[in-house]
C-alpha cells in the first residue's frame, strides 16, 4: 500500500475519487429515496453524446458533456411534462438519441480511439491536473448547493404536494437538483466511466438506505460506502491488475450485499 | 361569522373533461366540513384549487377573503395533509423531524428550524397524543400512529385552516372513530376550521357540522344527516344504493353536536 500511494498518478486518482465519492454520496441519498436511479443511468448514458460533441468540435469534452447532460436532464423532465408521457419513456427517448449522436460523431471523426474508452469505461489513473481543479470546483459548488437547499429537497423528497404547499419553489429545485445530478455525472465519469457511473448514483445511497434513521444519517452513510468504495476499488486495482472503475463499482456492491446480508440476519 | 372559504361558479376541466361543473360552495370560520363522493368525483381536485395547487377553468375560489396562490406565501395558513398512499411509509426519518417539517416555512429560506421550532413540533406531538414517540422512526408506527404524526406535522405550523385528504385511509375501524373524535377535538380547542374529504359517508356524517356530496356537481351541502337519504345518495353513487338506517335519529350525533 504505501508503494501504491508513493506514485503521483495514485496520489491523484485518491484525490479525485475522494471528492467524487462525496459528491455522489450525497446525491445518491436523493436518487434513492426519490426512486430516480433510471434518470441517473439516463443522463449518464446521454453523456456519451456530449463527449462525442466535444471530440468532433475539439472542445474539452468534459465540458461539453456538463453543457449537453444539462440540457438532456432538462429536456427529460420537459418532454415528460409536455408531452405527457411518463419519465421513463422521456429517459429511454433521450438516452438512445444521445448515444446515437455520439455513435454517428465518432465514425464521422474516424477516431475511436483511446481517449474514448477512457470516458466510456473510466480511466481515474490517468486523470490529469487540470481535471482534478475541475472535480474539486464542481464538487464544491454542487455539494454547496444541495446542502443549503437541504431542508427544501428533504420536503420535496417527503411530499412534492406538501412542499408546494409550504410555500417552496418545487419546479426550481427540480430542475436545480438535475443540474447538480448532471454535473455530478459528467465530473464521475472519469472515474468509473459513462457505463458504470450510475453505480456510485445509486449503490452508496442504497448501502445508506438499509442503516439510516434519517437524512443526514443516510447522506453521512452514503458518503462513507461511497468514500470506501472509492479508496478500496483503487488498491484492489493496483493490487490485482484490473480496471479502476470496475475494481469500485464491484467493491460497492459486494458492501451493499454484506449490509444487506448483516441487516438481514439482524 | 366570516368566511374561511368561498367558491362562486367554479369549474374545473382536465383534459377536455369536467372534473368539477358549477361549484357553489362557502364554508364558515371554526367549521368542520366533510367532502363525500364517489372515487374520481372531483373531491382530491377541490381540495388542490382550495389549496392553490390548480387554478379554476371557470370561477373563482377565495380564502379567507383572498386569493389560495397568495396564502400560499403566507406563513401558516394551510396545515394540509395528503393522502397517505403518496407517502414512502419507510421514509428515513423520527416522527419528530416529521412533525418539524411543519416549521420549515417559519424557520425561513436556507435556515434548519431552531429551537422554537422544536418546542412547536413537540408540542404539536402532544396535541396530538404521540409525544413519547418523538424519538422513534416513522417507518416503524402503525398507519394510524404515522397519521397523528402527518396531523402533528400539519399543526406546528400554527394553521389557520386544516385540509385532510382521504385521512382515515389505512387505519382500521376502531383507530378510525378515535381519530375523527381527535379531530372532533381539536375543531373545539384550537377553533380550527376543517375541511376534510372522505368516502366514508357512515362515519363521517357523525363527527363533521356540514357535509358536501360531491360527484363533479355538488349535489349537497348542508346538515349531515340531511345528506342520508335515497335521493342525496343516488345522485353521488348512481341508482344502486340501499339506505339502511338504524334508528330515525342518530343518538351519537346528538350528543356529540350537544
Amino acid at each position: 500500500m504505501p508503494e501504491a500511494l508513493a506514485s503521483p498518478f495514485m496520489q491523484k486518482a485518491l484525490m479525485a475519487g475522494v471528492l467524487v465519492s462525496l459528491l455522489t454520496g450525497l446525491i445518491s441519498t436523493f436518487i434513492v429515496l426519490r426512486k430516480m436511479s433510471f434518470v441517473g443511468a439516463g443522463i449518464s448514458h446521454a453523456a456519451f453524446g456530449g463527449v462525442a460533441i466535444g471530440f468532433y468540435a475539439g472542445f474539452n469534452p468534459l465540458m461539453a458533456a456538463v453543457v449537453y447532460a444539462v440540457i438532456v436532464a432538462i429536456g427529460i423532465e420537459t418532454t415528460a411534462k409536455k408531452g405527457r408521457i411518463s419519465e421513463d419513456v422521456s429517459i429511454g427517448i433521450f438516452y438512445s438519441i444521445s448515444m446515437a449522436i455520439g455513435i454517428a460523431l465518432v465514425s464521422l471523426s474516424q477516431s475511436y480511439n483511446i481517449d474514448l474508452f477512457g470516458y466510456l469505461f473510466g480511466n481515474i489513473l490517468a486523470i490529469t491536473h487540470d481535471e482534478i481543479v475541475l472535480t474539486l470546483i464542481t464538487s464544491a459548488v454542487v455539494i454547496a448547493i444541495i446542502l443549503f437547499f437541504l431542508k427544501e429537497l428533504f420536503l420535496i423528497t417527503y411530499n412534492e404536494e406538501l412542499a408546494r404547499v409550504s410555500g417552496i419553489r418545487v419546479n426550481f429545485l427540480n430542475i436545480l437538483f438535475l443540474v447538480a445530478l448532471s454535473v455530478s455525472i459528467v465530473v464521475s465519469i472519469r472515474i468509473v466511466g459513462i457505463i458504470m457511473v450510475s453505480a456510485l448514483l445509486v449503490v452508496p445511497g442504497a448501502t445508506a438506505r438499509l442503516f439510516a434513521k434519517g437524512l443526514r444519517s443516510m447522506i453521512a452513510i452514503s458518503c462513507a460506502a461511497g468514500l470506501i468504495s472509492v479508496v478500496a476499488g483503487l488498491f484492489l486495482s493496483y493490487q490485482y491488475d484490473i480496471a479502476p472503475g470496475a475494481g469500485i463499482v464491484l467493491t460497492s456492491a459486494m458492501i451493499f450485499f454484506t449490509s444487506l446480508f448483516l441487516k438481514k440476519k439482524e | 361569522m366570516s368566511r374561511a372559504i368561498k367558491m362562486e361558479d367554479l369549474s374545473v376541466v382536465i383534459k377536455g373533461k369536467d372534473v368539477l361543473k358549477n361549484i357553489n360552495l362557502s364554508l364558515d370560520k371554526g367549521i368542520f366540513l366533510g367532502i363525500v363522493g364517489p372515487n374520481g368525483g372531483g373531491k382530491t381536485t377541490l381540495v388542490r384549487t382550495v389549496l392553490g395547487l390548480l387554478r379554476p377553468t371557470t370561477g373563482t375560489v377565495s380564502v379567507f377573503g383572498r386569493s389560495p396562490e397568495s396564502l400560499l406565501t403566507e406563513d401558516g395558513a394551510f396545515g394540509y395533509l395528503p393522502q397517505q398512499q403518496n407517502i414512502d411509509p419507510n421514509f428515513p426519518a423520527t416522527a419528530l423531524d416529521i412533525a418539524l417539517m411543519g416549521r420549515y416555512r417559519s424557520a425561513g429560506a436556507l435556515r434548519w428550524p431552531g429551537k422554537k421550532d422544536r418546542e412547536k413540533a413537540v408540542q404539536a406531538l402532544s396535541i396530538m397524543g404521540v409525544e413519547e414517540l418523538k424519538d422513534s422512526q416513522y417507518s416503524q408506527l402503525s398507519g394510524g400512529q404515522q397519521q397523528r404524526i402527518s396531523i402533528a406535522r400539519a399543526l406546528a405550523g400554527d394553521p389557520k385552516i386544516l385540509i385532510l385528504d382521504e385521512p382515515s385511509t389505512g387505519i382500521d375501524v376502531v383507530g378510525q372513530e378515535d381519530f375523527y373524535h381527535l379531530l372532533k377535538g381539536l375543531q373545539k380547542k384550537m377553533n380550527l376550521t376543517i375541511l376534510m374529504v372522505s368516502h366514508d359517508i357512515g362515519t363521517v356524517t357523525t363527527y363533521v357540522d356540514e357535509i358536501a356530496c360531491l360527484n363533479i356537481n355538488l349535489y349537497y351541502h348542508g346538515n349531515p344527516l340531511g345528506a342520508l337519504n335515497e335521493k342525496v345518495l343516488t345522485s353521488l353513487y348512481g341508482k344502486n344504493v340501499d339506505v339502511l338506517m338504524h334508528t330515525d335519529v342518530c343518538d351519537k350525533c346528538e350528543r356529540l353536536r350537544k
